[in-house]
């Protein structure tokens, strides 16, 4: 019985693997490796859902793999795909902004000598820009221009700050004390949101003559709180709303009165911990604290129209998956990876990096 | 008993002690002390720690503060209680975390008010919380239940099978995202009924000028750990649990099921993990694929931090609550101390490591 029974599994194993064998190689046909960093993260979820079905669309074969954010599963889930005969990778770096994953992954395609697009995660930080795309010909970047989303950020809050100076600040001591929720340490778009978001908001602050905010922590000199676990996640930035408020509060007369975020997953958290304490609840009768995301998110539009945060910084998935399956059709016709680009947004140094615009949301 | 008879008995065994203490020479009081010292470590650690914490930054045991650290324990209670079943048993349970996120991306999806706009199934009318409450325990008692099937039928270790479970359990959790056009979105726009159920309060309180609110999750985990308290003391389950946990052979011997019994403590700890996850919905009000990652070792760690140990077969649901509550204690203070974010790894890892020591130590002493 059991020998049977060990006889099925091995031979239901064996057809799994003529299986997934048959659905790879195929000679000259373009066959497209997707690589994401995490299908757990909400912005490239969005991106993958409008790239499987761009390149549906287009009748192109592709093959979507999930890196779990783990740089090595990506690099063998990479070697494992050239194996089999991908010829176009498309890859979501894990490990953003470091030139040595990056161009460990280039060197893998050009020793396999097919193109690879990189997407949304930064492949090397910009004062080494074009050491890893100007390395290989076959190569491009589809992203945003990191350092964009922040200055976008500060420059949202700078102006809703001047504009509405008094109603923001509660306490009336003439400063308005902020807190800021970081995603991930050490990765650059992060990195970028949290210095620009402050420092363009308090140059907008500073040129209409008002005093600079103050972070509402004054013996934290990290002056954010991160995710411990690197996940951008609500979870976190709820736990330390929470415990903010229990120590920062009207009635000591200390409220935080505005809040940033790196992301809109962490904006979330943060109104829910407000919304516990009776702020933020968008019926007109409480009193609100803006609260600023990153990504426009559904369910941060949903919150903006609520009124329950006041803005965020839309990153474009459309646009940028529309990019993607762009140069994807260049391979397939067999013409230049960086054919009719022209209506892109390129890099003023790099000349095969397309950046993808960002654009502030503060309602329909 | 009744009351009395155990105050005095108390007083008794209180008596006995210091006449047992007076009777010892010098050099025994000496060890006497030691031991007492190394014993409760822990809880001294934790007193200096309050204490140090408490002299830098007076609101720390403010009210708010107070019930910000049992709000933020109450929602890991169960969890930890479930996880605390498994490791008494000498296992573990890898798929605590995963399960969580799957639990409260449901109990999200199916909580969705009616009106919002990108609602996950816009036909659905919002559940009755109780029905939910018995979803969200199903789903975790399902895995839970595979999980203790195939540590007991096949004698696999729970390390392999959660692993194993862990992984089926966040592609299924990926998979329900993305339908209906949700495309890993997060989960929310939860109903205000639920959301007033959840995390709204009964109970609240003025407190230096502020209302104080103790929001409902606490009291659900109040009834949660009551009830394993209930489980682990007062039935034949809870004593089979830990006869199996000491030693399933003698435990087999003496007619305890085996099986059954192992079956049960993770579809228990399944069930437990379901609450964690109604909670959490609720809780942080944004729920995505990501939500519930590596709980599993938080309520770990709590558990072993509590004396719960590896070895199997001892325990207590108090220990439990005290490991829960030491780190979130840790979590808060060091925010009230505004210590750099980094050494909250290092202290955590050495409070692990200091109190599996102590554990440990008094069964080396009895070899």
């Amino acid at each position: 019985m059991k020998k049977l029974l060990a006889i099925i599994m091995a031979g239901v194993m064996m057809l799994g693997l003529a299986a997934c064998g048959s659905s790879g190689g195929g000679g000259d046909e373009l066959s497209v490796g997707v690589f994401y960093y995490t299908y757990s993260d909400t912005y490239i979820s969005s991106v993958r859902t409008a790239l499987d079905a761009q390149l549906t669309e287009a009748g192109i074969n592709f093959q979507n793999y999930d890196g779990n954010s783990n740089q090595t599963t990506q690099n063998e889930q990479i070697d494992t795909a050239i194996a089999q005969g991908t010829n176009l990778l498309i890859v979501n770096i894990v490990t953003s902004g470091s030139v040595d994953a990056s161009q460990a992954i280039v060197d893998k395609a050009e020793a396999a000598g097919i193109p690879v697009i990189f997407f949304n995660r930064a492949v090397e930080p910009d004062e080494e820009e074009g050491v890893v795309l100007g390395s290989y010909d076959q190569c491009a970047f589809v992203g945003t221009d990191a350092p964009e989303a922040g200055h976008m950020q500060g420059q949202m809050i700078g102006e809703y700050v001047v504009e509405n100076y008094d109603t923001i600040d509660l306490n009336g001591d003439g400063v308005i004390s902020y807190a800021m929720f970081m995603g991930q340490l050490g990765n650059v778009e992060a990195i970028y949101r949290t210095q620009y978001a402050v420092e363009d908001a308090n140059a907008a602050l500073t040129a209409a003559g008002k005093p600079e905010l103050e972070y509402f922590d004054a013996s934290n000199t990290d002056k954010y709180q991160v995710d411990q676990d690197g996940n951008w996640s609500a979870t976190a930035a709820n736990n330390y709303m929470t415990t903010n408020l229990s120590q920062y509060n009207e009635s000591s007369g200390n409220m935080i009165e505005i809040v940033i975020c790196n992301n809109d997953g962490m904006a979330e958290g943060v109104i829910s911990a407000l919304n516990d304490r009776g702020y933020n609840l968008g019926d007109g009768s409480s009193t609100t604290i803006p609260v600023f995301g990153v990504d426009a998110t559904d369910a941060a539009k949903q919150l903006i129209a609520d009124g329950k945060m006041t803005g965020t910084i839309k990153q474009d998935a459309e646009g940028m998956a529309g990019a993607i399956a762009h140069l994807t059709k260049n391979v397939q016709a067999g013409s230049d990876l960086m054919a009719d680009t022209d209506s892109y947004n390129i890099s003023p140094n790099v000349s095969n990096k397309i950046y993808i615009p960002y654009g502030v949301y503060t309602g329909e | 008993m009744n009351p009395t008879k155990m105050f005095h008995n108390k007083i008794g065994s209180m008596k006995q002690g210091f006449a047992n203490y007076k009777s010892l020479d010098s050099r025994d009081k000496r060890t006497f002390w030691k031991e007492f010292l190394l014993n409760n470590a822990l809880y001294i650690l934790l007193i200096i720690a309050i204490i140090y914490t408490y002299i830098q930054n007076h609101n720390f045991l403010g009210a708010p503060s107070i019930v910000n650290i049992i709000s933020l324990s109450a929602a890991n209670l169960p969890i930890a209680c479930g996880i605390a079943g498994c490791i008494v048993l000498t296992g573990t349970d890898l798929s605590a975390g995963r399960v969580v996120g799957l639990t409260a991306c449901i109990t999200a999806s199916l909580m969705q008010s009616v009106d919002y706009a990108t609602k996950m199934f816009p036909n659905l009318p919002v559940l009755p919380i109780p029905l939910m409450i018995i979803i969200v325990i199903l789903v975790g008692g399902i895995v839970g239940w595979v999980n203790g099937f195939f540590v007991a039928k096949f004698q696999l270790h729970p390390f392999i099978v959660t692993l194993a479970t862990q992984l089926i359990v966040y592609g299924i959790l990926l998979m329900y995202i993305m339908i209906n056009g949700n495309n890993g979105q997060p989960l929310s726009g939860l109903d205000q009924h639920f959301n007033d159920v959840v995390k709204g309060s009964i109970v609240s309180f003025q407190a230096g000028g502020a209302r104080v609110a103790i929001p409902n999750y606490v009291w659900l985990a109040c009834i949660v750990v009551v009830l394993m308290w209930f489980i682990w003391n007062k039935t034949t389950f809870g004593k089979n649990m830990f006869a199996v946990g000491s030693n399933p052979e003698a435990a087999k011997v003496s007619g305890v099921n085996v099986m059954r019994t192992t079956i049960l403590v993770h579809t228990l700890a399944g069930a437990m993990y379901g609450i964690t996850g109604f909670i959490e919905s609720s809780r942080i009000g944004s729920n995505t694929a990501a939500t519930g990652l590596n709980y599993e070792c938080d309520a770990i760690a709590a558990c072993v931090i509590g004396g719960v140990s590896f070895v199997g077969g001892t325990g207590k649901i108090s220990g439990v609550v005290m490991g829960v509550f030491l780190l979130r204690i840790i979590f808060v203070a060091l925010n009230f101390l505004s210590i750099n974010m980094n050494m909250q790894y290092v202290i955590k890892g050495l409070i692990i490591l200091i109190a599996c020591a102590i554990d440990m130590r008094k069964y080396l002493v009895r070899k």
